[in-house]
Protein backbone atom coordinates (compact mmCIF):
# COMPACT_ATOMS: atom_id res chain seq x y z
CA UNK A 1 0.00 0.00 0.00
CA UNK A 2 2.79 2.48 0.97
CA UNK A 3 4.44 2.13 -2.18
CA UNK A 4 0.80 2.98 -4.79
CA UNK A 5 2.37 5.65 -5.93
CA UNK A 6 5.89 4.45 -6.83
CA UNK A 7 4.69 1.66 -8.02
CA UNK A 8 2.45 3.54 -10.38
CA UNK A 9 5.27 5.62 -11.52
CA UNK A 10 7.53 2.61 -12.05
CA UNK A 11 8.66 2.02 -16.29
CA UNK A 12 6.09 5.66 -16.75
CA UNK A 13 9.17 8.13 -16.95
CA UNK A 14 9.10 8.78 -20.75
CA UNK A 15 5.96 9.47 -20.99
CA UNK A 16 5.82 11.65 -17.72
CA UNK A 17 8.55 13.76 -19.46
CA UNK A 18 5.88 13.88 -22.61
CA UNK A 19 2.84 14.51 -21.03
CA UNK A 20 4.43 17.48 -19.22
CA UNK A 21 5.50 18.66 -22.43
CA UNK A 22 1.83 18.56 -23.60
CA UNK A 23 0.59 20.12 -20.16
CA UNK A 24 2.76 23.16 -21.34
CA UNK A 25 1.75 23.66 -24.59
CA UNK A 26 -2.29 22.81 -23.61
CA UNK A 27 -1.25 26.11 -21.39
CA UNK A 28 0.55 28.77 -24.07
CA UNK A 29 -0.51 27.82 -27.23
CA UNK A 30 -2.38 29.81 -29.40
CA UNK A 31 -0.23 33.26 -27.94
CA UNK A 32 1.73 35.21 -29.97
CA UNK A 33 4.69 35.09 -27.63
CA UNK A 34 3.89 31.44 -26.02
CA UNK A 35 5.55 30.59 -22.74
CA UNK A 36 6.90 34.15 -22.91
CA UNK A 37 3.27 34.27 -21.05
CA UNK A 38 5.15 32.37 -18.23
CA UNK A 39 7.80 35.33 -17.76
CA UNK A 40 5.65 38.36 -18.37
CA UNK A 41 2.90 37.18 -15.22
CA UNK A 42 6.30 37.35 -12.95
CA UNK A 43 7.89 40.19 -14.59
CA UNK A 44 5.00 42.33 -13.82
CA UNK A 45 4.43 41.28 -10.43
CA UNK A 46 7.54 41.63 -9.45
CA UNK A 47 7.86 45.64 -11.30
CA UNK A 48 4.28 46.20 -9.23
CA UNK A 49 5.59 45.24 -5.69
CA UNK A 50 8.98 46.99 -6.47
CA UNK A 51 7.21 50.20 -7.60
CA UNK A 52 4.60 49.78 -4.42
CA UNK A 53 7.33 49.68 -1.90
CA UNK A 54 10.63 51.27 -3.10
CA UNK A 55 8.34 54.03 -5.02
CA UNK A 56 4.98 54.29 -3.29
CA UNK A 57 6.11 53.76 0.25
CA UNK A 58 9.35 55.36 0.43
CA UNK A 59 10.88 53.97 3.36
CA UNK A 60 11.53 49.88 1.73
CA UNK A 61 14.67 51.08 -0.50
CA UNK A 62 17.08 49.17 1.41
CA UNK A 63 16.71 45.72 3.58
CA UNK A 64 18.55 45.16 6.68
CA UNK A 65 18.83 41.48 7.09
CA UNK A 66 19.74 39.85 10.53
CA UNK A 67 22.02 36.88 10.05
CA UNK A 68 22.62 36.41 13.34
CA UNK A 69 26.32 38.42 12.88
CA UNK A 70 26.93 41.77 14.65
CA UNK A 71 26.23 43.95 11.62
CA UNK A 72 23.02 43.57 9.66
CA UNK A 73 22.92 42.26 5.80
CA UNK A 74 22.17 44.90 3.87
CA UNK A 75 20.87 45.08 0.59
CA UNK A 76 18.38 47.20 -1.72
CA UNK A 77 14.87 46.01 -1.38
CA UNK A 78 14.60 44.76 -5.11
CA UNK A 79 17.10 42.50 -5.02
CA UNK A 80 15.68 41.18 -1.87
CA UNK A 81 12.61 40.39 -3.29
CA UNK A 82 13.36 39.68 -6.00
CA UNK A 83 15.46 36.44 -5.49
CA UNK A 84 12.51 35.26 -2.59
CA UNK A 85 10.11 35.85 -4.90
CA UNK A 86 11.13 33.56 -7.67
CA UNK A 87 10.59 30.22 -5.36
CA UNK A 88 6.91 32.00 -4.34
CA UNK A 89 5.68 31.92 -8.05
CA UNK A 90 6.59 27.92 -7.83
CA UNK A 91 4.93 27.63 -4.70
CA UNK A 92 1.99 29.20 -5.49
CA UNK A 93 1.34 27.20 -8.92
CA UNK A 94 1.97 24.33 -7.23
CA UNK A 95 -0.58 24.22 -4.41
CA UNK A 96 -3.19 26.49 -6.16
CA UNK A 97 -3.10 23.79 -9.62
CA UNK A 98 -2.11 20.95 -8.03
CA UNK A 99 -4.85 21.30 -5.76
CA UNK A 100 -7.17 21.58 -9.15
CA UNK A 101 -5.01 19.09 -10.95
CA UNK A 102 -7.13 16.13 -10.53
CA UNK A 103 -10.35 17.38 -11.14
CA UNK A 104 -8.81 19.06 -14.30
CA UNK A 105 -7.62 16.01 -15.61
CA UNK A 106 -10.31 13.64 -14.59
CA UNK A 107 -10.69 11.82 -17.92
CA UNK A 108 -7.60 9.66 -16.89
CA UNK A 109 -9.67 8.40 -13.50
CA UNK A 110 -13.41 7.90 -14.78
CA UNK A 111 -12.75 6.93 -18.06
CA UNK A 112 -9.97 4.95 -18.25
CA UNK A 113 -7.39 3.17 -16.43
CA UNK A 114 -4.51 5.35 -15.40
CA UNK A 115 -1.79 5.81 -12.91
CA UNK A 116 -3.20 8.60 -11.45
CA UNK A 117 -0.51 9.88 -9.15
CA UNK A 118 1.57 10.26 -12.24
CA UNK A 119 -1.04 12.99 -13.15
CA UNK A 120 0.60 15.18 -10.16
CA UNK A 121 3.80 14.30 -11.37
CA UNK A 122 3.72 15.52 -14.94
CA UNK A 123 1.94 18.72 -14.12
CA UNK A 124 3.94 19.36 -11.01
CA UNK A 125 7.23 19.05 -13.81
CA UNK A 126 5.62 21.27 -16.14
CA UNK A 127 5.92 24.04 -13.39
CA UNK A 128 9.14 23.00 -12.49
CA UNK A 129 10.25 24.38 -16.58
CA UNK A 130 8.14 27.22 -15.72
CA UNK A 131 10.61 27.67 -12.88
CA UNK A 132 13.79 27.03 -14.30
CA UNK A 133 12.95 29.47 -16.78
CA UNK A 134 12.64 32.15 -14.87
CA UNK A 135 16.09 30.61 -12.50
CA UNK A 136 17.71 31.43 -16.11
CA UNK A 137 16.38 35.48 -15.67
CA UNK A 138 16.93 35.59 -12.36
CA UNK A 139 20.48 34.06 -12.44
CA UNK A 140 21.13 36.57 -14.88
CA UNK A 141 20.41 39.28 -13.07
CA UNK A 142 22.39 38.04 -9.83
CA UNK A 143 25.25 37.48 -12.16
CA UNK A 144 25.67 40.70 -12.35
CA UNK A 145 24.44 42.44 -9.82
CA UNK A 146 26.09 40.51 -6.95
CA UNK A 147 28.17 38.03 -8.73
CA UNK A 148 28.37 34.52 -8.92
CA UNK A 149 29.21 32.11 -6.00
CA UNK A 150 29.76 28.55 -5.17
CA UNK A 151 26.99 29.03 -2.38
CA UNK A 152 25.20 28.86 -5.99
CA UNK A 153 25.19 25.32 -6.42
CA UNK A 154 23.01 25.20 -3.69
CA UNK A 155 20.28 25.94 -5.73
CA UNK A 156 20.62 21.81 -7.01
CA UNK A 157 19.49 21.27 -2.77
CA UNK A 158 16.50 23.55 -2.78
CA UNK A 159 15.36 23.30 -6.03
CA UNK A 160 14.63 19.38 -5.80
CA UNK A 161 13.13 19.28 -2.40
CA UNK A 162 11.20 22.02 -2.95
CA UNK A 163 9.78 20.16 -6.36
CA UNK A 164 9.06 16.83 -4.06
CA UNK A 165 7.75 18.85 -0.75
CA UNK A 166 5.07 20.39 -3.27
CA UNK A 167 4.28 17.15 -4.89
CA UNK A 168 4.27 15.05 -1.72
CA UNK A 169 1.98 18.26 -0.44
CA UNK A 170 -0.09 17.62 -3.56
CA UNK A 171 -0.66 14.05 -2.62
CA UNK A 172 -3.05 15.30 0.20
CA UNK A 173 -4.80 18.57 -1.21
CA UNK A 174 -5.36 16.49 -4.40
CA UNK A 175 -7.57 14.06 -4.01
CA UNK A 176 -9.13 16.38 -1.16
CA UNK A 177 -10.06 18.93 -3.53
CA UNK A 178 -11.28 16.74 -5.91
CA UNK A 179 -13.66 15.22 -3.30
CA UNK A 180 -14.77 18.73 -2.25
CA UNK A 181 -14.91 21.72 -4.06
CA UNK A 182 -15.18 23.72 -1.04
CA UNK A 183 -11.44 22.35 -0.01
CA UNK A 184 -10.33 23.33 -3.27
CA UNK A 185 -12.13 26.54 -2.65
CA UNK A 186 -10.52 26.96 0.66
CA UNK A 187 -6.84 26.72 -0.83
CA UNK A 188 -7.23 29.19 -3.76
CA UNK A 189 -8.60 31.49 -0.70
CA UNK A 190 -6.09 31.38 1.78
CA UNK A 191 -3.11 31.78 -0.92
CA UNK A 192 -3.06 35.41 -1.33
CA UNK A 193 -2.98 35.57 2.71
CA UNK A 194 0.17 32.72 2.74
CA UNK A 195 1.93 35.50 0.68
CA UNK A 196 2.41 37.88 3.20
CA UNK A 197 2.32 35.57 6.07
CA UNK A 198 5.78 34.68 4.31
CA UNK A 199 9.01 36.21 4.12
CA UNK A 200 9.07 37.01 0.79
CA UNK A 201 8.79 40.89 1.13
CA UNK A 202 9.72 41.24 4.70
CA UNK A 203 12.85 39.31 6.12
CA UNK A 204 11.79 36.70 8.14
CA UNK A 205 14.65 36.60 10.38
CA UNK A 206 14.46 40.22 11.82
CA UNK A 207 11.72 38.93 14.14
CA UNK A 208 11.94 38.85 18.01
CA UNK A 209 11.58 35.10 19.80
CA UNK A 210 9.48 33.33 19.76
CA UNK A 211 7.61 34.83 16.22
CA UNK A 212 10.79 33.92 14.93
CA UNK A 213 10.61 30.88 15.66
CA UNK A 214 6.91 30.81 14.72
CA UNK A 215 8.05 31.79 11.21
CA UNK A 216 10.16 28.90 10.82
CA UNK A 217 6.88 26.47 10.90
CA UNK A 218 6.19 27.85 7.80
CA UNK A 219 7.93 26.10 4.96
CA UNK A 220 7.72 28.38 1.98
CA UNK A 221 10.47 30.94 4.48
CA UNK A 222 12.55 28.03 4.05
CA UNK A 223 12.72 28.35 0.91
CA UNK A 224 12.49 31.97 0.39
CA UNK A 225 15.48 32.20 2.44
CA UNK A 226 16.63 28.81 0.41
CA UNK A 227 17.18 30.57 -2.56
CA UNK A 228 18.81 33.84 -0.29
CA UNK A 229 21.37 31.44 1.20
CA UNK A 230 22.24 30.35 -2.58
CA UNK A 231 22.22 33.81 -4.10
CA UNK A 232 22.47 36.34 -1.67
CA UNK A 233 23.67 36.13 1.97
CA UNK A 234 26.39 32.97 0.54
CA UNK A 235 25.50 30.76 3.63
CA UNK A 236 25.71 26.89 3.30
CA UNK A 237 21.89 25.36 4.18
CA UNK A 238 23.12 23.87 6.71
CA UNK A 239 23.90 26.86 9.21
CA UNK A 240 20.75 27.23 10.71
CA UNK A 241 20.42 24.33 11.63
CA UNK A 242 17.01 24.74 13.48
CA UNK A 243 15.34 26.00 10.53
CA UNK A 244 16.85 22.80 8.77
CA UNK A 245 15.41 20.69 11.57
CA UNK A 246 12.25 21.99 11.72
CA UNK A 247 11.59 22.08 7.59
CA UNK A 248 13.10 18.52 7.46
CA UNK A 249 10.26 17.26 10.19
CA UNK A 250 7.93 18.77 8.42
CA UNK A 251 8.42 17.18 5.05
CA UNK A 252 8.72 13.92 6.62
CA UNK A 253 4.84 14.65 7.95
CA UNK A 254 4.29 16.19 4.40
CA UNK A 255 5.29 13.06 2.86
CA UNK A 256 3.70 10.49 5.50
CA UNK A 257 0.07 12.39 4.73
CA UNK A 258 0.11 12.38 1.12
CA UNK A 259 0.69 8.59 1.00
CA UNK A 260 -1.64 8.75 3.63
CA UNK A 261 -4.39 10.37 1.85
CA UNK A 262 -3.68 9.29 -1.62
CA UNK A 263 -3.86 5.48 -0.72
CA UNK A 264 -7.28 6.76 1.70
CA UNK A 265 -8.83 8.22 -1.32
CA UNK A 266 -7.74 6.91 -4.41
CA UNK A 267 -9.88 3.83 -4.95
CA UNK A 268 -12.72 6.61 -4.66
CA UNK A 269 -12.06 9.33 -6.77
CA UNK A 270 -13.25 7.66 -10.07
CA UNK A 271 -16.79 7.74 -7.58
CA UNK A 272 -16.94 11.47 -6.77
CA UNK A 273 -15.49 12.98 -10.20
CA UNK B 1 -11.84 -26.31 -18.05
CA UNK B 2 -8.86 -23.51 -18.60
CA UNK B 3 -7.93 -21.30 -16.01
CA UNK B 4 -9.96 -18.37 -14.74
CA UNK B 5 -8.63 -14.78 -16.66
CA UNK B 6 -11.63 -12.88 -14.64
CA UNK B 7 -12.45 -13.88 -10.89
CA UNK B 8 -14.77 -12.10 -8.88
CA UNK B 9 -15.10 -13.14 -5.29
CA UNK B 10 -17.94 -11.62 -3.31
CA UNK B 11 -17.57 -8.33 -4.70
CA UNK B 12 -19.92 -5.65 -3.13
CA UNK B 13 -19.48 -2.14 -4.28
CA UNK B 14 -21.90 0.96 -2.57
CA UNK B 15 -21.70 4.63 -3.81
CA UNK B 16 -22.41 7.19 -1.16
CA UNK B 17 -25.16 9.51 -1.70
CA UNK B 18 -23.52 13.11 -0.02
CA UNK B 19 -27.10 14.63 0.83
CA UNK B 20 -25.27 18.25 0.43
CA UNK B 21 -21.92 19.35 -0.80
CA UNK B 22 -21.13 20.14 3.36
CA UNK B 23 -21.99 16.48 3.53
CA UNK B 24 -19.46 15.75 1.18
CA UNK B 25 -16.68 18.20 2.57
CA UNK B 26 -17.36 16.64 5.98
CA UNK B 27 -16.57 12.91 4.54
CA UNK B 28 -13.20 14.36 4.15
CA UNK B 29 -12.38 13.92 7.33
CA UNK B 30 -14.86 12.06 9.43
CA UNK B 31 -17.05 8.90 8.62
CA UNK B 32 -20.46 9.83 7.62
CA UNK B 33 -22.65 8.66 10.26
CA UNK B 34 -25.37 6.45 8.51
CA UNK B 35 -25.55 8.20 4.97
CA UNK B 36 -27.93 6.88 2.01
CA UNK B 37 -26.11 4.50 -0.23
CA UNK B 38 -26.93 2.55 -3.68
CA UNK B 39 -25.75 -0.43 -3.15
CA UNK B 40 -24.59 -1.02 -7.01
CA UNK B 41 -23.03 -4.23 -6.90
CA UNK B 42 -23.88 -6.59 -4.30
CA UNK B 43 -21.85 -9.90 -3.44
CA UNK B 44 -21.04 -10.77 -6.85
CA UNK B 45 -18.91 -14.08 -7.63
CA UNK B 46 -17.93 -15.74 -10.53
CA UNK B 47 -15.66 -16.64 -12.83
CA UNK B 48 -14.82 -16.22 -16.27
CA UNK B 49 -12.62 -18.63 -17.89
CA UNK B 50 -10.28 -17.98 -21.23
CA UNK B 51 -11.47 -17.87 -24.33
CA UNK B 52 -15.07 -17.94 -22.99
CA UNK B 53 -17.48 -15.08 -24.76
CA UNK B 54 -19.76 -13.80 -21.93
CA UNK B 55 -22.84 -11.68 -22.24
CA UNK B 56 -24.39 -9.45 -19.19
CA UNK B 57 -27.27 -8.10 -19.13
CA UNK B 58 -29.42 -6.65 -17.10
CA UNK B 59 -31.63 -3.52 -16.57
CA UNK B 60 -30.69 0.13 -16.68
CA UNK B 61 -29.21 0.59 -13.05
CA UNK B 62 -28.27 -3.19 -12.65
CA UNK B 63 -24.56 -2.74 -11.81
CA UNK B 64 -23.54 -3.64 -15.50
CA UNK B 65 -21.26 -0.50 -16.05
CA UNK B 66 -19.90 -0.54 -12.40
CA UNK B 67 -18.95 -4.13 -13.49
CA UNK B 68 -16.71 -3.19 -16.56
CA UNK B 69 -15.01 -0.83 -15.17
CA UNK B 70 -14.28 -3.06 -12.50
CA UNK B 71 -12.84 -5.50 -14.55
CA UNK B 72 -11.26 -2.33 -16.85
CA UNK B 73 -9.66 -1.00 -13.53
CA UNK B 74 -10.80 2.19 -13.62
CA UNK B 75 -13.33 1.78 -10.66
CA UNK B 76 -12.81 -0.52 -7.33
CA UNK B 77 -14.78 -2.86 -4.93
CA UNK B 78 -15.52 -1.76 -1.55
CA UNK B 79 -15.38 -5.59 -0.26
CA UNK B 80 -14.23 -8.35 -2.26
CA UNK B 81 -11.66 -9.14 -4.67
CA UNK B 82 -11.24 -8.98 -8.18
CA UNK B 83 -8.20 -10.47 -10.00
CA UNK B 84 -8.23 -10.01 -13.87
CA UNK B 85 -5.10 -11.86 -15.48
CA UNK B 86 -4.39 -9.95 -18.65
CA UNK B 87 -4.69 -7.09 -20.87
CA UNK B 88 -7.96 -5.95 -21.08
CA UNK B 89 -9.06 -3.70 -23.74
CA UNK B 90 -12.31 -1.88 -23.46
CA UNK B 91 -14.42 -0.77 -26.14
CA UNK B 92 -17.29 1.61 -23.81
CA UNK B 93 -16.14 4.85 -23.99
CA UNK B 94 -13.36 5.54 -27.24
CA UNK B 95 -13.25 9.12 -27.37
CA UNK B 96 -12.55 9.29 -23.65
CA UNK B 97 -8.46 9.00 -22.28
CA UNK B 98 -6.47 10.59 -24.77
CA UNK B 99 -4.12 13.65 -23.97
CA UNK B 100 -5.35 15.87 -26.45
CA UNK B 101 -2.28 18.17 -27.20
CA UNK B 102 -0.29 15.16 -28.15
CA UNK B 103 -0.82 13.51 -31.49
CA UNK B 104 -2.32 9.85 -32.37
CA UNK B 105 0.69 8.57 -32.36
CA UNK B 106 1.87 10.06 -29.08
CA UNK B 107 -1.14 8.80 -27.75
CA UNK B 108 -0.55 5.36 -28.88
CA UNK B 109 2.52 5.24 -27.24
CA UNK B 110 0.58 6.45 -23.82
CA UNK B 111 -2.30 4.12 -23.77
CA UNK B 112 1.27 0.96 -24.82
CA UNK B 113 2.51 2.20 -21.46
CA UNK B 114 -0.47 2.50 -19.52
CA UNK B 115 -1.10 -1.48 -20.26
CA UNK B 116 2.25 -2.02 -19.20
CA UNK B 117 3.68 -2.74 -23.08
CA UNK B 118 7.15 -2.50 -24.13
CA UNK B 119 8.27 -0.31 -26.48
CA UNK B 120 9.44 -2.79 -29.29
CA UNK B 121 5.92 -4.31 -28.86
CA UNK B 122 4.14 -0.96 -29.55
CA UNK B 123 6.85 -0.19 -32.46
CA UNK B 124 5.14 -3.44 -34.13
CA UNK B 125 1.83 -2.45 -33.34
CA UNK B 126 1.90 0.70 -34.26
CA UNK B 127 1.63 0.74 -38.11
CA UNK B 128 -1.32 -1.69 -37.86
CA UNK B 129 -3.15 0.85 -35.87
CA UNK B 130 -2.67 3.50 -38.08
CA UNK B 131 -3.91 1.80 -41.26
CA UNK B 132 -6.85 0.35 -39.01
CA UNK B 133 -8.10 4.09 -37.89
CA UNK B 134 -7.22 5.02 -41.58
CA UNK B 135 -5.94 8.10 -40.31
CA UNK B 136 -3.45 9.14 -42.70
CA UNK B 137 -1.59 12.07 -42.48
CA UNK B 138 -3.29 13.08 -39.22
CA UNK B 139 -2.03 10.81 -36.75
CA UNK B 140 0.83 13.43 -36.26
CA UNK B 141 -1.72 15.80 -35.50
CA UNK B 142 -2.56 16.46 -31.94
CA UNK B 143 -6.07 14.63 -30.69
CA UNK B 144 -7.44 18.43 -30.01
CA UNK B 145 -7.72 18.34 -34.18
CA UNK B 146 -9.31 15.45 -34.75
CA UNK B 147 -13.13 15.25 -35.34
CA UNK B 148 -15.28 12.66 -33.04
CA UNK B 149 -15.13 10.37 -35.51
CA UNK B 150 -11.64 10.03 -35.56
CA UNK B 151 -11.17 10.29 -32.34
CA UNK B 152 -13.27 6.91 -32.04
CA UNK B 153 -11.55 5.18 -35.13
CA UNK B 154 -8.57 5.70 -33.48
CA UNK B 155 -9.79 4.99 -29.73
CA UNK B 156 -11.01 1.52 -31.30
CA UNK B 157 -8.12 0.75 -33.39
CA UNK B 158 -5.90 0.72 -30.49
CA UNK B 159 -8.08 -1.72 -28.30
CA UNK B 160 -8.18 -4.27 -30.73
CA UNK B 161 -4.89 -4.44 -32.14
CA UNK B 162 -3.43 -4.11 -28.58
CA UNK B 163 -3.65 -8.10 -29.05
CA UNK B 164 -5.93 -8.21 -25.99
CA UNK B 165 -6.36 -11.13 -23.37
CA UNK B 166 -10.22 -9.94 -22.62
CA UNK B 167 -12.17 -7.84 -24.63
CA UNK B 168 -14.87 -5.84 -22.90
CA UNK B 169 -17.91 -4.65 -25.61
CA UNK B 170 -20.80 -2.60 -25.16
CA UNK B 171 -23.19 -2.95 -27.68
CA UNK B 172 -24.26 0.18 -27.89
CA UNK B 173 -20.81 1.19 -29.17
CA UNK B 174 -21.15 3.96 -31.59
CA UNK B 175 -17.63 4.22 -34.06
CA UNK B 176 -19.26 6.46 -37.27
CA UNK B 177 -19.94 6.15 -40.45
CA UNK B 178 -21.71 2.74 -41.88
CA UNK B 179 -18.56 1.28 -43.22
CA UNK B 180 -16.23 1.41 -40.19
CA UNK B 181 -19.21 0.05 -38.52
CA UNK B 182 -19.01 -2.87 -40.35
CA UNK B 183 -15.21 -3.32 -40.35
CA UNK B 184 -15.61 -2.58 -36.58
CA UNK B 185 -17.79 -6.05 -36.42
CA UNK B 186 -15.77 -7.80 -38.57
CA UNK B 187 -12.53 -7.23 -36.58
CA UNK B 188 -14.73 -7.81 -33.36
CA UNK B 189 -15.81 -11.40 -34.93
CA UNK B 190 -12.40 -11.79 -35.60
CA UNK B 191 -11.01 -11.55 -32.06
CA UNK B 192 -13.45 -13.41 -30.84
CA UNK B 193 -12.59 -16.36 -33.26
CA UNK B 194 -9.09 -16.18 -32.43
CA UNK B 195 -9.96 -17.05 -28.96
CA UNK B 196 -10.44 -14.08 -26.61
CA UNK B 197 -11.98 -13.66 -24.04
CA UNK B 198 -15.17 -11.39 -24.12
CA UNK B 199 -17.78 -9.58 -22.22
CA UNK B 200 -20.28 -8.34 -24.06
CA UNK B 201 -22.80 -6.09 -22.62
CA UNK B 202 -26.07 -5.35 -24.45
CA UNK B 203 -29.51 -4.95 -23.92
CA UNK B 204 -30.19 -7.15 -27.61
CA UNK B 205 -31.30 -10.50 -26.71
CA UNK B 206 -30.73 -11.69 -30.06
CA UNK B 207 -27.28 -9.97 -30.64
CA UNK B 208 -26.35 -11.73 -26.89
CA UNK B 209 -27.29 -15.48 -28.10
CA UNK B 210 -25.95 -14.87 -31.55
CA UNK B 211 -21.92 -13.96 -30.23
CA UNK B 212 -22.16 -15.80 -26.45
CA UNK B 213 -22.95 -19.17 -25.05
CA UNK B 214 -23.12 -18.17 -21.52
CA UNK B 215 -24.83 -15.44 -19.71
CA UNK B 216 -25.02 -13.73 -16.45
CA UNK B 217 -28.18 -11.52 -15.67
CA UNK B 218 -27.91 -8.99 -12.95
CA UNK B 219 -30.83 -7.05 -11.54
CA UNK B 220 -30.16 -4.15 -8.62
CA UNK B 221 -26.33 -5.25 -8.24
CA UNK B 222 -26.53 -8.70 -7.71
CA UNK B 223 -26.23 -11.93 -9.79
CA UNK B 224 -29.66 -13.36 -10.46
CA UNK B 225 -28.76 -16.14 -12.73
CA UNK B 226 -25.59 -17.33 -14.46
CA UNK B 227 -25.70 -19.82 -16.95
CA UNK B 228 -25.78 -20.97 -20.63
CA UNK B 229 -27.36 -17.44 -22.63
CA UNK B 230 -30.67 -19.49 -23.82
CA UNK B 231 -31.50 -20.03 -19.93
CA UNK B 232 -30.50 -16.64 -18.65
CA UNK B 233 -32.48 -14.64 -21.24
CA UNK B 234 -35.18 -16.61 -20.28
CA UNK B 235 -35.06 -15.68 -16.43
CA UNK B 236 -34.88 -12.72 -17.72
CA UNK B 237 -37.59 -12.10 -19.93
CA UNK B 238 -40.02 -14.08 -17.60
CA UNK B 239 -38.94 -11.43 -14.77
CA UNK B 240 -39.49 -8.44 -17.71
CA UNK B 241 -42.89 -10.30 -18.58
CA UNK B 242 -43.82 -10.47 -14.65
CA UNK B 243 -43.05 -6.69 -14.40
CA UNK B 244 -45.46 -5.76 -16.96
CA UNK B 245 -48.37 -8.09 -15.83
CA UNK B 246 -47.99 -6.49 -12.25
CA UNK B 247 -48.13 -2.73 -13.79
CA UNK B 248 -51.39 -3.61 -15.36
CA UNK B 249 -52.50 -4.48 -12.48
Amino acid sequence: MITSIFKEHKGFGKQIFLLAKNELIKTYKGAVIGPGWAVVKPAFTVFVYWFAFSVGIKTMKTMHVNLGSHDPFSIDFFTFMFIGIIPWFFIQDSIIQGAKTLRTNRQFITKVKFPVSTILTYTALSRLYVHLMLMVLMYTYVFFAIGPSWYNLQFFFYCPLMFIFFLALSWSTAPMSAFSKDFESLIVSIMSGIFWLSGIMYDSYSFQEPLKFIMLLNPINFFANGYRNCFLYHRPFFLYKTELAVFLAEFIVVFALGIFNYNRLRKKLPDVL
Amino acid sequence: MSEAIITFKNVSKTYILYKNDRARFQALFFKPRNPKTNKALNDVSFEIYRGESVGIVGDNGAGKSTLLKMITGVAFPDEGEIIVNGKVAALLELTAGFSMEMTGRENIYLKGYILGLEDAYIKQIEERIIDFAELGDYIDQPVRTYSSGMKMRLGFAINVNIEPDVLVVDEALSVGDASFKRKCKDKIKEIISAGTTVLYVSHNAESVREICPRSIYLRKGTVIFDGTTDETLKVYQDYKEAQKNKKKK
